[in-house]
């Protein structure tokens, strides 16, 4: 039995939770819930050699850095961070949690999913700026809990890149 | 060469001697290691160092150790301490849990039942009772991951069902997690508890990984100790595959058998244990034993008890007695006069046919079967009784000597070692004796009788002779010699009738002869008949007469307390009634007082102040028309009377009191030296009449004060100028305070019961004609009358005189006269 932990991390409203949903149900709420804690699910990721169970830690929306709760992170192996696509703040946010679980607990593999991308029409983050992130090597995803799109995808990718 | 030498390897030379240079010395060579020290350690295998290091690091921590313990202590402080403290705390648990538990049951029928086990387990109670009463069963075990809250092994009981214990797992350490960071807490240890309802979760933390046991029920504390114990050894025995822990789980598969032992934890109520039918037989088997023993000691008690009865018992001597196999045998010695042994048996609740006697008969000695015997032998007559006093056998009554000999005969009989016999109580009646006896009973009794007089008596050929006086009123005696046992027929009599002076027979011929009334009774008072009640005056003459006749050696007939009931004789009663009175009263001497002819006459002294004797008649129902009084006063020499002319004639003032005590009249108080003269006359005057005045407690009026005011009232002069009869203005100041003055003394003098009176006198100076003076001397004093009664003087006080010129206060010589005697003086006096 193979498991690791990863860390879902990303602004308030983001997605998260719906993202987690998603993967792991496959289904989706227009009612947005907000998460208070932490909230943990488990998905069976079948790879190619292996198995391995992703335990999912959906820690709650902050866009305040200083109320995150940097515990939470300790012994996990992957993050994923998320992002609202209409809001391009969330950007931001997201990428400082990054740097803040990092420098408690150190470099660990991540995705970057760009969440919402449904809502074309209230998009608000640039393709140079996604391209930009893409050069340094990032994984970048734009998801969409509600239809599904890439979310399979990206957490797969993570999968193999916690288990290498 | 050399040269090619140089150019081609001149450097590689120089950086070789450099090298060997560097190893040869030590110092360089230290500090060229000592740079990439860390780095190779880092690098190197971690097994391989961590061997080769071992020994080294055992060896520097022992020296550091022994020289100086403390350091070390201090490093391992800050991990040692909340274990300590943990362990502590969970040992008080313990210690509370298992004190709370006992004393739960400690008095309830499980605690009864944990008593026993315990007794027959040899466990102390209070395990027994923790066993019993902490029933739980560890569900679950979890062996989670400390750092990334990942699940190392699970491990579940039979049928105990859960979620997906992976997500329970990271709930775990989520919650730990979560705790910790709300409530700030630093310390190194997690949640020790979590509880919900009737499910706990308890968690061991350990170095690496956290053991989670879900357990159903009410855990002993000590539970704690065994799953820490399950850690720790997983921790030593996988401690390597912990470190390295990164979610695969593969590598720790021996864990599990380790979590098994924790979930096979238990403690499940269970009756199985307790052998009941066991128990059940034993109770029967001891109550079968018990009620046997009982049966068998309770029947030897019985028989017990009869052997001791019988031995008691008199005319039985118990030899020998035993109890074999359940039978009694007893054998000894019987009177055949004593009880049956046999019979004594009902009743004792043994049972006859389990008794095996033997018993010899023999004659006891003892006093009650003697007296048995006897009473067989000798069968004494019914006015004999036998009986025992103090071992001795008493033959008491009355017997024929025949009887008494064959009695005597049977004393002598009586063997050396039987009790006495002792018949000397009994009397020897022949008839002629017990006869005799009779007669003599009979003329005692006719002796003490009333109005009988025996005079002789005999007896001859078993005849009685008497001979006598007897007063017909007595008693007969023939009629008396019924129930004396004596036969009439042989009784002879001769009775001669007289008058006996006894009281009674005086009391019943009086009785006869004068018929008294009703309203009269006779009795016999200390041997004289005394007659009492009224009665007419033609019965007390017939009583009289015969009180005469009544011959000399008779008793006294007394008569005087029978009152005459005739009209004339009540009258007469209430007249003295009425003069009784008159002689007890005080001031009321009665000289002579008679009855005549229906009317009373009557005369004597009176005092004026006594009552009247008129007025005492009311009442007396004395007819006052047939009284005639002849009263002369006099004064009586009564004190009461004499207080009351005193009173009347001496007028004593206020602080003055009379009395009498024991006769004498006696004056107390204080009074004006006038009147106590008066009271010492008046006191000789009556001491010739015998009465006595005391006038020795009188004293005085004591006046200083009065003094004081006198003198100041007799220094005054009112003074006038030449032929003026008025004051002059000057003088009407003295004359203010003078008025004060004699009213104040006046008032005070009343107050001691004496009257002041002050004088007026007016003097004139000797110029002028005489009668000048005279005249105008008394207008002055009459003035200062008017002007002081002006200011509130009763006149009747102030007495005038006129003195003129004949008492001049300082002589006069000259012409003009001298003013000083142009003046009123005054005096005072008290009466
Ligand atoms: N249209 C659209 N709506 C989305 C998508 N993902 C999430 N939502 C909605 O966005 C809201 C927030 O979603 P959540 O998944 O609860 O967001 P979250 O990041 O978990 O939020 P917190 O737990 O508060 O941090 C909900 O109303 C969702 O229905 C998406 O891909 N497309
Ligand atoms: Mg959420």
């Amino acid at each position: 039995m193979l498991q690791k932990k990863i860390c879902m991390l990303g602004g308030f409203a983001v997605g998260k939770t719906s993202l987690v949903r998603r993967f792991v149900q496959s289904i989706f709420s227009e009612t947005y819930l907000t998460t208070v804690g932490v909230k943990i699910d488990k998905k069976n990721v079948a790879l190619q050699d292996k198995t391995v169970d992703l335990i999912l830690w959906d820690l709650a929306g902050e866009d305040d850095i200083g109320s995150f709760r940097v515990s939470y992170v300790r012994g996990a192996t992957g993050l994923v961070l998320v992002v609202d696509g209409t809001r391009a703040a969330t950007l931001a946010v997201a990428l400082t949690l990054r740097e803040r679980a990092e420098a408690e607990f150190g470099a660990m593999p991540f995705v970057l999913l760009i969440n919402k991308s449904d809502l074309a029409d209230r998009w608000a983050i640039s393709d140079s700026e996604i391209n930009e992130l893409r050069q340094r090597g990032w994984q970048i995803y734009l998801t969409s809990a509600l239809s599904g799109e890439h979310v399979d995808d990206a957490f797969r990718q993570l999968a193999l890149m916690v288990t290498k | 060469m050399e040269t090619l030498r140089q150019l081609l390897v001149s450097r590689e030379i120089s950086e070789l001697s450099r090298v060997t240079h560097l190893l040869d010395e030590p110092e360089q060579l230290a500090a060229a290691v000592g740079g990439v020290l860390s780095s190779a350690a880092a690098r190197a295998p971690h097994t391989q160092l961590g061997e080769a290091l071992a020994p080294a690091v055992e060896r520097a921590v022992q020296r550091s150790i022994q020289k100086s313990p403390r350091t070390l202590t201090d490093i391992l402080y800050p991990v040692f301490l909340p274990a300590i403290r943990k362990s502590i705390g969970e040992k008080i648990d313990q210690t509370f849990q298992s004190l709370n538990e006992t004393l739960r049951h400690i008095f309830t029928w499980h605690g009864l039942k944990w008593r026993f086990e315990s007794w027959r387990t040899g466990a102390s109670f209070s395990e027994v009772v923790l066993k019993h009463s902490l029933i739980y069963r560890v569900e679950h075990a979890f062996l989670i991951n400390r750092n990334s809250g990942l699940l190392i092994a699970h491990v579940t009981a039979d049928n105990a069902t859960s979620e997906d214990p992976q997500l329970i797992s990271s709930m775990l350490s989520a919650i730990q997690d979560f705790v910790k960071d709300s409530f700030n807490e630093k310390e190194q240890s997690g949640l020790d508890t979590i509880r919900f309802g009737d499910l706990r979760l308890w968690s061991e933390v350990g170095p690496f990984a956290t053991l989670v046991a879900v357990i159903r029920g009410n855990p002993p504390e000590d539970l704690h100790e065994i799953i820490r114990d399950v850690l720790l050894r997983i921790h030593e025995e996988c401690s390597q595959a912990l470190v390295e822990f990164d979610g695969d789980s593969s590598q720790l598969a021996g864990v599990e058998a380790q979590l098994q032992t924790c979930v096979e934890l238990k403690q499940e109520e269970s009756n199985q244990g307790f052998p009941w039918l066991v128990v059940a037989l034993a109770l029967l088997l001891l109550i079968l034993a018990g009620g046997w023993f009982f049966l068998s000691w309770q029947s030897g008690q019985r028989w017990q008890a009869y052997v001791s009865r019988l031995e008691t018992q008199p005319g039985i001597i118990v030899a020998e007695q035993k109890i074999r196999d359940g039978q009694f045998y007893i054998a000894g010695l019987r009177d055949p006069l004593g009880a049956d042994p046999q019979s004594l048996l009902s009743g004792t609740q043994v049972d006859p046919d389990r008794v095996h006697s033997q018993w010899q008969f023999y004659q006891s000695l003892e006093p009650e079967f003697v007296l048995k015997r006897l009473t067989a032998s000798l069968a004494p007559p019914v006015s004999v009784r036998l009986s025992i006093v103090n071992d001795r056998i008493v033959a008491e009554g009355e017997a024929p000597n025949t009887w008494i000999d064959r009695a005597r005969a049977a004393a002598r009989q009586l063997s050396a070692g039987g009790p006495l016999f002792d018949i000397s109580r009994v009397r020897d009646v022949s008839p002629e004796v017990r006869e005799a006896e009779h007669w003599q009973a009979y003329v005692s009794r006719l002796e003490t009788q009333p109005g009988i007089i025996v005079a002789e008596q005999k007896i001859r050929d078993g005849q009685f002779y008497i001979v006598g006086l007897r007063d017909p009123l007595g008693a007969d005696p023939q009629s008396l010699l019924p129930g004396t046992q004596i036969d009439p027929a042989r009784v002879h009599s001769q009775w001669q009738f007289y008058q006996s002076l006894e009281p009674e027979f005086v009391l019943k011929r009086l009785t006869a002869l004068l018929y008294p009334l009703n309203s009269v009774r006779l009795s016999i008072v200390q041997g004289r008949i005394v007659a009492e009640g009224e009665a007419p005056d033609t019965w007390i003459d017939r009583a009289r007469a015969a009180a005469r006749q009544l011959s000399a050696g008779g008793p006294e007939f007394d008569i005087s307390k029978v009152l005459d009931v005739s009209p004339e004789a009540r009258a007469a009663e209430h007249w003295q009634y009425y003069v009784s009175r008159l002689e007890a009263q005080p001031g009321i001497i009665v000289a002579q007082q008679t009855e005549r002819g229906g009317d009373f006459y009557i005369s004597g002294l009176r005092d004026p102040l006594a009552v009247d004797p008129k007025a005492l008649l009311s009442g007396t129902e004395v007819d006052p028309a047939r009284v005639h009084s002849q009263w002369q006063f006099y004064q009586s020499l009564d004190p009461k009377f004499v207080v009351k002319r005193l009173t009347a004639s001496l007028t004593p003032p206020k602080s003055v009191q009379l009395s009498i005590v024991q006769g004498r009249i006696v004056v107390v108080g204080e009074a004006p030296a006038a009147w106590i003269n008066r009271a010492q006359a008046a006191a000789e005057q009556l001491s010739a009449d015998g009465v006595v005045l005391d006038v020795s407690q009188l004293h005085e009026l004591n006046l200083a004060e009065l003094n004081y005011l006198r003198e100041a009232i007799q220094a005054t002069d009112i003074f006038f100028y030449s032929g003026k009869v008025v004051p002059g203005p000057e003088q009407l100041p003295v004359l203010d305070r003078l008025a004060d003055q004699i009213k104040e003394f006046a008032q005070n003098a009343r107050k001691s019961g004496v009257t002041a009176r002050f004088m007026l006198t007016g003097h004139s100076d000797a110029t002028g004609r005489e009668t000048a003076n005279a005249s105008i001397s008394a207008a002055r004093a009459e003035t200062v009358r008017a002007l002081l009664n002006k200011r509130g003087v009763a006149p009747e006080l102030l007495l005038v005189r006129g003195a003129g010129t004949f008492e001049p206060l300082v002589p006069e010589n000259s012409q003009t006269g001298s003013s000083t005697n142009r003046r009123v003086s005054i005096t005072v006096n008290l009466d």
